[in-house]
């Protein structure tokens, strides 16, 4: 049973020489391809990986752009409208008061007319007036009726003037 | 019934008496098992890899892919850093090589070779070799011998550390072949005594040894299985102990 702890060298270098053969062996065999495959694939994971993260990038970049852009013409939109709405405003200020005025114009237009009739209506009532009450003078001259004659002409008269 | 000699005949190596002009050579059953287990792997492993480049065989490709990226993930790259990456085909032949060998004991006609103290010396000086190799690589000579003293030793204290840190290294080395070797030695003794209580009894009385061969042969079982997770749990052991010594090597304080 000593025997058990009494290393063997020629088992102990035959044993390194296999193993390390074996190693180089594997290597170059079996570990090599397959590893190598292995961190090929990774790699190509690895570099859809950063395609994929370098197009989202991208994709948010664009989406930023166009938010701003987005941005940018609902605010030109809303100035523009805005400024439309000012514009229709003051065009409305100004037929509202250009109407006003036309109005005013009109109507005074209308009072000055009126005013004008008016007073030649009133021009034609007195010569109409003046002659009548020269006419009846006449006839009272004429006639020389007695005073409540007279009376009944003059109430005569005026009740022709009130009919007329 | 001499004990003793079954026992060793069950676990001593065999020097087949082959000579070559008057110098022996080391044929024993157990190089004659490391061999076997050596070319079956080397077999195996190359037709499974030409399989995975071929995309042949999709379970073989998956296994392979599998165990590489244990090794690698689970025990270099964890305790060597992305320094370790050029020495994974050892680690992946470590592994395997120490579990085929281990399991090659379950085998019939077969031996254990790790219960050799020989063959776990020899592995163990393989992996002191790449972790000194790895200390030498990444640091050259000086920084090497440098890595020995911790940073903010006192300088009257590092003649002290000094040979201490490398009695240290050289320690956790021979620590390496002699946990497989007990380890391995002692689940192999311990399956032989079991066998071995049954003809004792009944070389005292046939009608004791016939019944204790029921308990017997469920502790034979049981130990049998232990043994199975002993074979995977020492690969396991070894291979993580030498990436964590050279990872120390590469990393130092």
């Amino acid at each position: 049973m000593e025997d058990l702890l009494k290393p063997d060298v020629g088992v102990l270098l035959l044993t390194v020489c296999n193993f390390l053969l074996l190693v180089f062996l594997l290597k170059k065999f079996a570990w090599g391809p397959i590893i190598g495959a292995l961190e090929k694939r990774e790699n190509q994971i690895e570099s859809d990986k950063q395609t994929a993260a370098n197009a989202r990038q991208s994709a948010e970049e664009l989406k930023k752009e166009l938010d701003e852009r987005l941005a940018q013409i609902s605010n030109e939109a809303a100035q523009k409208m805005a400024a439309a709405v000012k514009a229709g405003e003051a065009q409305k200020e100004q037929l509202l008061a250009q109407a006003k005025e036309q109005t005013e114009r009109m109507l005074q237009q209308a009072k000055a007319q009126i005013e004008a009739e008016k007073n030649q209506a009133l021009a034609d009532v007195r010569g109409e007036i003046a002659q009548l009450s020269l006419l009846a003078a006449a006839r009272v001259m004429q006639r020389q009726v007695k005073e409540d004659t007279a009376d009944q002409i003059v109430a005569q008269v005026l009740e022709e003037v009130k009919r007329k | 019934m001499d004990v003793a000699e079954t026992i060793s005949h069950h676990i001593l190596d065999h020097d087949w008496g082959v000579a070559l002009g008057g110098l022996r050579l080391p044929i024993t059953t157990h190089s004659v098992t490391i061999f076997c287990v050596s070319v079956l792997l080397l077999l195996g492993l190359a037709w499974a890899a030409r399989k995975h480049t071929s995309r042949g065989g999709k379970l073989v490709s998956v296994l392979m892919e599998e165990y590489v990226s244990f090794i690698r993930g689970g025990i270099v790259l964890p305790n060597m850093g992305p320094e370790g990456r050029s020495m994974l085909p050892y680690f992946c032949t470590l592994f395997l090589f120490i579990l085929c060998v281990n399991l090659a004991g379950m085998i019939p006609e077969m031996k254990t070779a790790t219960s050799n103290i020989s063959v776990t010396a020899a592995l163990a000086l393989c992996s002191g070799a790449l972790i000194i190799g790895s200390g030498l690589k990444f640091h050259g000579l000086i920084g090497f011998l440098k890595g020995f003293v911790p940073s903010g030793t006192p300088g009257w204290l590092i003649p002290l550390i000094f040979p201490l840190e490398v009695v240290s290294l050289i320690i956790k080395v021979c620590v390496l072949a002699i946990r497989l070797f007990a380890n391995m030695l002692s689940g192999h003794m311990v399956l032989i005594c079991l066998l071995l209580i049954i003809f004792i009894i009944g070389e005292m009385s046939k009608l004791f040894g016939v019944v204790s061969m029921v308990p017997a042969m469920a502790l034979e079982i049981f130990m049998t299985c232990l043994e199975l997770l002993v074979a995977f749990l020492q690969a396991y052991v070894f291979t993580l102990l030498t990436a964590i010594f050279a990872g120390s090597v590469i990393h130092t304080h």
